[in-house]
Parts: C-alpha cells; sequence; structure tokens
C-alpha cells in the first residue's frame, strides 16, 4: 500500500532533515513512528504527502510514486493519501457533515461542486462516516461547536471520506485528553482492520504506540533508528530515542 | 572618593548613558517643534480666521430663521429623490461586491494564482480606491449623463476599491489550516474557495459589504451637488432658490435616512459576528 524507498530530504542549507529512510505499511496495518522533537517525523509525513520536495527516494501509495509527480496528477493520486494532522482544520462555520463530504470534493469536477454545492450521495456517506466515527448525532452541529476529540473523529470521518487506501496521521491525539487520545487510537486500530487502511502515525505517547501499533518505527536524527513488530521493541530502543545529542 | 569604589569601566558607560540620554531629549524636542511647526502651517494655509465666525454669527442665525418652520406641504416631492438616494447606494454597493470579490481573490497574497494577476489586482483596487467617489460621479456624469445611473457607477467604482481591499485584507488574516487540509484530499482550486475560504470569510465579508452600504447611503446624499441624481440635487437646487423652508425639510429627511442605515447596519452586523 504505502511503500517508502531511500527517501532523503536535504534543505538548501546542506541540513539533513531525513536520510534513506524506508518503510512499508501494508493493508491493514497500524505503524507507529516514534522519535523526539526535530527528529524528522512531521519532514516524513510531509514529504509522503509532497508538501515538500524529497531531495532522493520514492513515495509508492499502490504501485503509483508521489515524487515523480505534478500538477492534475499529483492532485488524482493525494486522492489515495488521507492525512489527519494534531489540529482537526475543520471549517469552523459549517456543519459538521459538510466538514466530513467536502473529503470527497476530489473525485468531483463538476460546477456544482465548485460553486459550494455537494452531492447528495456523499452527504449520505458522509452520515454512516460520522455514525463510524459515533458522530451521527452532531451531523447538522457547527463545527465550531465541538470539543478536540470531537474534531478530531470529525477530522477522521473527513479522511475516511475520501475513500484512501493510506491514512498518515500527524500526532493526531497531541491535543487531546487521556481519555480522548485513548479513543481516538481506539478508532484508528478499528479502522485499519474493518476499513482495510494502511496507517502511519506519528506519536509522542510511547504507552500508546505499545497498546495499539502493529509495528513501531523509531526516528533519530532523520534516520531510521529501528523498524520492529511492537512486541519486540524494548524499553531501552525507545529511549535512546530521546536521549539529547549531547548526552 | 566614590569613584575609587567603580569598576574601571563604569565612568565610561555613564558618560555614554548620560550622552545618549540628552540625544534622545534632544530629538523628542526637535519631533515636538515639527510637530507644532506643521499645525501652525496648516493654520496658515487654510486662513483660519475666527473673527470671522463673530461676524458671519449674525448671517448664519439669519439662515436658520428662514428655514424655520420646515415646510412639509411638499414632503412627498421629497421622497422619491429619498429613494433613489437610498437606492444608489444600494446598486453602488452590490455592484463594488459582485466587481471586488474577484479582485480580492487574486489581491490576497495567501490564495492568488499568480504573482502577476496580484499586483495587477492591487493596481486596481488603488486606483479604484484613491480616486474620491465625487471624482468618479463628475467623470460618469460627463460619460452617461445627468442622473441616479453615474451615481450608482460612480459609488460601485470606489466600492471596488474600499471592498477589495478589506476583503483581501479579511482572506489573508484568515486561518489557513482548513484550507490546506482541503488541499491535501485532492480538492480543486474553486472548491478550496467555496468550501473552505468562503465558509470562513464570509461573516466578515457581509459586516464589511453592510458598512459599505452605510458609508454609500452617506456618499450618495452628496453626489447630487454634481447632478448624479438623489436628494443632493434637490437640495442644491433649494439651497440655490434660497428656499430655505424646503432645504431644512431635506436635511431632516437626510438625518433620518442616515440614522436609521447606520442603526440598521449596526444591528446586522452585531448578529452576523
Amino acid at each position: 500500500m504505502l511503500d517508502i524507498r531511500r527517501l532523503s530530504l536535504r534543505y538548501p542549507n546542506g541540513k539533513l532533515a531525513l536520510a534513506d529512510f524506508d518503510i512499508t505499511v501494508g493493508a491493514g496495518e497500524l505503524v507507529i513512528v516514534l522519535g523526539g522533537n526535530g527528529s524528522g517525523k512531521t519532514t516524513l509525513m510531509r514529504c509522503i504527502t509532497r508538501t515538500l520536495q524529497p531531495s532522493e527516494g520514492s513515495v509508492c501509495v499502490n504501485g503509483t510514486d508521489l515524487t515523480r509527480l505534478t500538477g492534475e496528477r499529483l492532485r488524482c493520486a493525494r486522492l489515495e493519501l488521507a492525512l489527519i494532522s494534531q489540529h482537526a482544520s475543520l471549517v469552523r462555520r459549517r456543519s459538521v457533515l459538510a466538514n466530513v463530504a467536502s473529503g470527497a470534493l476530489g473525485r468531483y469536477g463538476s460546477w456544482f461542486t465548485a460553486l459550494g454545492g455537494l452531492p447528495a450521495m456523499e452527504l449520505h456517506l458522509a452520515n454512516g462516516y460520522l455514525a463510524e466515527v459515533g458522530l451521527g448525532h452532531l451531523a447538522h452541529q457547527r463545527a465550531g461547536t465541538l470539543s478536540g476529540g470531537q474534531a478530531q473523529r470529525v477530522a477522521i470521518a473527513r479522511a475516511l471520506a475520501q475513500r484512501p487506501r493510506v491514512l498518515l496521521a500527524d500526532e493526531p491525539v497531541a491535543s487531546l485528553d487521556p481519555e480522548a487520545a485513548e479513543d481516538i487510537m481506539k478508532l484508528l486500530r478499528r479502522l485499519a482492520g474493518e476499513e482495510n487502511l494502511a496507517i502511519l502515525c506519528v506519536l509522542h505517547q510511547i504507552e500508546l504506540a505499545y497498546a495499539y501499533a502493529d509495528r513501531v518505527v523509531g526516528i533519530r536524527d532523520g534516520r531510521m533508528a529501528f523498524d520492529l513488530p511492537r512486541a519486540e521493541v524494548s524499553p531501552d530502543e525507545v529511549r535512546h530515542l530521546y536521549l539529547s545529542r549531547a548526552a | 572618593m566614590t569613584a575609587t569604589h567603580l569598576p574601571p569601566n563604569e565612568p565610561h558607560t555613564r558618560t555614554a548613558d548620560s550622552w545618549s540620554h540628552a540625544f534622545a531629549s534632544a530629538v523628542r524636542i526637535v519631533l515636538v517643534l515639527i510637530a507644532i511647526l506643521v499645525v501652525v502651517q496648516a493654520l496658515f494655509v487654510v486662513q483660519v480666521r475666527p473673527q470671522d465666525l463673530v461676524t458671519g454669527f449674525h448671517g448664519m442665525v439669519d439662515i436658520l430663521r428662514r428655514s424655520m418652520p420646515p415646510d412639509f406641504s411638499n414632503l412627498s416631492t421629497v421622497l422619491w429623490p429619498a429613494l433613489e438616494t437610498i437606492d444608489i447606494a444600494i446598486f453602488g454597493t452590490l455592484a463594488g461586491l459582485v466587481l471586488s470579490m474577484p479582485l480580492a481573490i487574486v489581491a490576497a497574497a495567501n490564495v492568488t494564482p499568480s504573482r502577476l494577476l496580484y499586483y495587477a489586482s492591487r493596481g486596481v483596487i488603488g486606483l479604484t480606491r484613491s480616486v474620491p467617489d465625487l471624482v468618479w460621479a463628475l467623470l460618469f456624469v460627463t460619460a452617461v449623463g445627468l442622473g441616479p445611473f453615474p451615481g450608482g457607477l460612480a459609488l460601485a467604482v470606489h466600492s471596488i476599491g474600499m471592498m477589495g481591499r478589506l476583503f483581501a485584507e479579511t482572506i489573508e488574516h484568515m486561518d489557513m489550516a482548513p484550507i490546506d487540509a482541503l488541499s491535501l484530499t485532492g480538492a480543486r482550486r474553486m472548491q478550496i474557495f467555496t468550501h473552505g475560504v468562503l465558509p470562513s470569510v464570509l461573516p466578515s465579508l457581509l459586516g464589511i459589504s453592510l458598512y459599505r452600504l452605510d458609508e454609500n447611503i452617506r456618499s450618495s446624499l452628496v453626489l447630487g451637488f454634481v447632478g448624479a441624481g438623489g436628494i443632493g440635487f434637490q437640495l442644491l437646487t433649494a439651497m440655490n432658490l434660497f428656499q430655505y423652508q424646503q432645504v431644512s425639510v431635506l436635511l431632516i429627511v437626510t438625518f433620518v435616512i442616515v440614522l436609521t442605515a447606520e442603526r440598521l447596519s449596526a444591528i446586522a452586523r452585531e448578529r452576523l459576528a
């Protein structure tokens, strides 16, 4: 599903932000990336979504290498790849249902959607996705009135509306309380299995990684430190990720 | 005595401090003098003569006396120009809104499709804003003749500049996270605008438009002075014919229109906030 090979990014000032990163996430798999601040986790996500252009390497989603695409072809390829981030990034003045349905806009090229309309079929499906994340009863509420946990669930429903094969989650629970964070991780775990999604999730919470990941990937100074099934990850290896370079 | 207890570089530091303090004081005095000079030259240039207010007091009282009581017998003849005044403002605001929206989109640095279009639209917005609506009215009266239409056109063109700039700034200051999120779903540029940008900034845009309508109603009262229709034309005619009782009626109607528009606009903007 998601196959990353020798992915590297060197900034114009010469700093190597990501070096020879290899990772594969299969359908139905939840892979969690752990690493300290500035280790390159978000850079990795941005290179995968092509909001940053990697210097070398490939990012294949279902066999299509995103690093070689531009313009309309890149836009179409991105339909396979959904991203949820730390903040839900919803349009606060629109309804929850409209926010979810807008995840599918990329599939439509009609004037109706260009002028602000949402296809009836997408609204119907959006109701289903909202029910799936447990928020069916809030469909007609304004997105701006939701709590942080609810908003993040709506962001996940919007990602589902996109009908992707790969779901990227960049610190999706960073701004949530422990209970809401657990709920979101349970949801991601369930979606990986039920929707057969390949999920790559960046986290800071080690205990959540131990609880929900199929595999844990460690990243330090832009390089992969380990890629192991969660049962094989030792506390020492994880602790090493968070040691400062000076130490 | 004291100097022996100070570190060796202390006298130097104190000297430098006192010099910089003296320099700052001198700069402050010069700035105050410049400000006074600016005010004095303004008084000279506008030829301020307070004594004229005293000598002209009798004339002003005479005009007020001749304006009373207001002649309401001709009120029906004032209603049509009053409606014309409001409609000029409505037309000008709506036309300005429709024309300024696309300009504002390309004039907002965060959503503009190209730098060239950005500078071109900023240029158009700057030009339409910098020329006063009264001058636009004079130009349109010459082009399309007397009446309310040139007034409406003048307000529309001036509103393009005023609203275009405010719309562009509103779009520039919006939260870009939902827009980036929509962009990553593969949505097209136009879809991102209608589903992301527009719902986010709509209340602000409506607020700006209502405020502009309020401003345009006030402006359209004056446009009649140059033949661009509305109550202003009636006011000028009545003054030229020394019909001061008619003038006072027109001023009362003007006052009611302005105050009502201002109040309604404020209420509507409060509800949108």
